[in-house]
């Protein structure tokens, strides 16, 4: 078993890849992928052995420079023979190749990576990438290849790191190619207009049943893959139970608050909480609803990755307000859920007339609830992460 | 009505001008610029980049065949001045040419390099630029010269894909993204697909443009002469 160095994956698929294994890192197109690749190689040779770069997307100088971005020191490790590349890239383009292993045509690549998979026993390979393979070469051969490098990497104990990128293939292929190797990690987008979060998730493991949380992620310059706990945040007009929402929905929460014309107690700092759900984690901030705090919500919103936007069904003279808080909260630019709270209340408005009188776009999904009971609650979570992470969850 | 912004040439938003009374590029739709090389396409380019900066709608410049340094001579060259707007940063460069390895000088945070026959990177890049022009500008530019070399230098079919994904990505964040290819370098069927994953499209021949289409009027065309003002008709 070898470790990834990928914070998280490695507890995910049990500890670390068995060696012989191959894994697939299969990115939505803008989504970072290739530093996993890097750092699992870089990683590995720091731990003793020895690896190889297959590139076919750029020259091997420009790989040195990227490594050397992350802070990792390739140079060395090939001066030292520890790693070496194929390169698949130069001569394509007309500049020198470079490396132990250099490709003039593609009908070497096959053999070639053999033997580099050879060289590099008990070691790792990254495969940089796949998709311009299969793009160069017929699909059905590309899957023949994949089938005696996967081969020759398990009888030399060699792990093997294929670079995807989905760019709109067939799905028939793409399941081929994932059934064809032992551990598939998905890397995936959270948008709203554009890419705001990065993810991966281990969609499946032969050796291990992975556990299949999603965790966000961005690459560093210096430092490579970090993940980090996304920011959910909270926010809605004065006592629409902001701080219930987060109370109910946090395994631990906490809240400044005070008590408003000594009745019921209104938040004048933050709530904030914590949530696991299926999987899912996420810190909560809850923003205070009155406008003399209004100075916080910038602060309070930077980086969020989603919303909860939460209304009074029975007060329709907050509303506008809200609308205001979600421009100030910048929540119009992340994916977000309109909790429409006290629907015991008399005179509660549905959810569609809550969309007409807030003149909310239809794709926003608007989840009645009532907090204090905890209808609806877990409804407007599994509405978020589904915004959030889509089908893949 | 059709919303449209202006193409920075005057004369090109009236040929384009439509019955409800606007003319130019229509908002938030691609366009492919197409015709033999020397015939201007760069320059419509140029044109079109400056006067969207120029009216505070930034823009995400992509290079495939001209490094910065050179980028920035040529628009010179038409008096189009861009300094401003890379120390303004409203001007995002992705430059695939200059090589990295060499260190870029002038590598900021809205001046980044890619690689030409790497379009995963590319395609990250893009993402990371639409990011951060969307932050502050519901409206923005974006232009793609040339796919010529990105074919060139890749399969065919893999660049088809990417370039989909890359009008999908700057369409989705609200902006309006032109890409220019020179005729007779791919395929026909390589033309063909281009052409139909646009919505705009216009030729240009040395002599001729031509709208071949565009959303909401007919084909037009009108004789054009490339000046050191740029293109006038």
């Amino acid at each position: 078993m070898k470790k990834t160095h990928i914070p998280k994956l490695d507890d995910f698929i049990g500890g670390g890849i068995p060696e012989g294994s191959s894994i697939l890192f299969c990115a939505v197109p803008g989504v970072e992928c290739e530093a996993f690749g890097y750092q699992i190689l870089n990683g590995i040779i720091e731990d003793g052995h020895k690896g190889f770069i297959f590139t076919n997307v750029s020259e091997p100088n420009d790989i040195i420079y990227e490594f050397s971005q992350y802070g990792w020191n390739l140079e060395k490790y090939l001066e030292e023979e520890k790693a070496f590349f194929v390169d698949g890239s130069s001569n394509f383009i007309g500049v020198p190749p470079m490396g132990k292993y250099s490709i003039n045509e593609l009908s070497q690549i096959e053999g070639i990576v053999l033997n580099a998979i050879d060289d590099v026993s008990n070691g790792v390979g990254v495969i940089n990438n796949l998709s311009t393979l299969i793009d160069y070469l017929e699909e059905d051969k590309i899957i023949e290849i994949l089938d005696k490098w996967n081969k020759r990497a398990k009888a030399n104990n060699t792990i093997l790191v294929y670079i995807f990128t989905k760019w709109g293939y067939e799905q028939k292929l793409i399941d081929t190619i994932k059934n064809s190797v032992d551990s598939v990690v998905s890397l995936t987008s959270i948008e709203e207009r554009v890419i705001i979060g990065q993810g991966f998730m281990v969609t499946s493991a032969s050796w291990t049943r992975p556990q299949n949380n999603m965790v966000l992620f961005f690459v560093l310059q210096p430092g490579g893959v970090k993940i980090y706990i996304p920011k959910i945040l909270v926010t809605g007009p004065y006592n629409a139970g902001k701080s219930s929402f987060v109370k109910s929905i946090s395994k631990k929460s906490v809240s400044v608050e005070r008590m408003a014309l000594e009745k019921f107690p209104t938040t004048i700092a933050m709530d904030i909480g914590h949530v696991d759900h299926t999987g899912f984690v996420a810190d909560i901030f809850g923003t205070p609803g009155q406008e003399r705090f209004d100075l916080m919500l910038d602060v309070l919103s930077k980086e969020a990755v989603g919303a909860f936007i939460i209304v009074d069904s029975s007060a329709p003279q907050t509303f506008a307000r809200a609308k205001e808080m979600i421009n100030k909260t910048h929540a119009k630019a992340i994916p977000k859920i309109i909790v429409a709270n006290k629907q015991d209340m008399p005179g509660a408005l549905s959810t569609e007339q809550i969309r007409e009188a807030m003149k909310l776009d239809k794709n926003i999904p608007i989840i009645p609830t009532t907090i204090t009971e905890n209808t609806g609650v877990e409804e407007a979570l599994d509405a978020l992460l589904t915004l959030l992470y889509g089908d893949t969850k | 009505m059709i919303p449209c912004i202006e193409s920075g040439i005057p004369e090109f938003d009236e040929l384009t001008r439509s019955n409800s009374g606007t003319g130019g590029i229509p908002e938030n739709s691609s366009t492919l610029i197409y015709g033999p090389s020397k015939t201007g396409k760069s320059i419509f380019n140029y044109q079109f980049t400056y006067h969207g900066l120029s009216h505070d709608e930034p823009c995400l410049y992509i290079t495939t065949d001209q490094g910065l340094k050179q980028l920035e001579g040529n628009m010179f060259d038409f008096q189009i001045p861009i300094e401003k707007y890379i120390a303004e940063k409203t001007l995002y460069v992705i430059d695939t040419t200059s090589n990295i390895s060499e260190g870029m000088k002038t590598k900021t945070e809205t001046i980044v390099s890619s690689h030409i026959n790497n379009p995963t990177d590319i395609m990250v890049k893009v993402g990371s630029g639409v990011k951060y022009i969307c932050k502050n500008n519901p409206r923005f530019r974006s232009v793609l010269d040339s796919t010529t070399t990105l074919l060139a230098y890749n399969d065919n079919m893999l660049i088809l894909r990417v370039l989909k994904a890359y009008l999908m990505r700057v369409n989705e964040a609200g902006g309006t993204p032109i890409i220019t290819y020179t005729e007779n370098t791919a395929d026909t069927m390589v033309e063909t697909m281009l052409k139909s994953m646009v919505d705009n499209i216009i030729k240009l021949d040395g002599k001729t443009l031509t709208v071949e289409a565009m959303k909401g009027i007919g084909k037009r065309s009108s004789q054009y002469q490339i000046t050191t003002h740029g293109i006038i008709f």
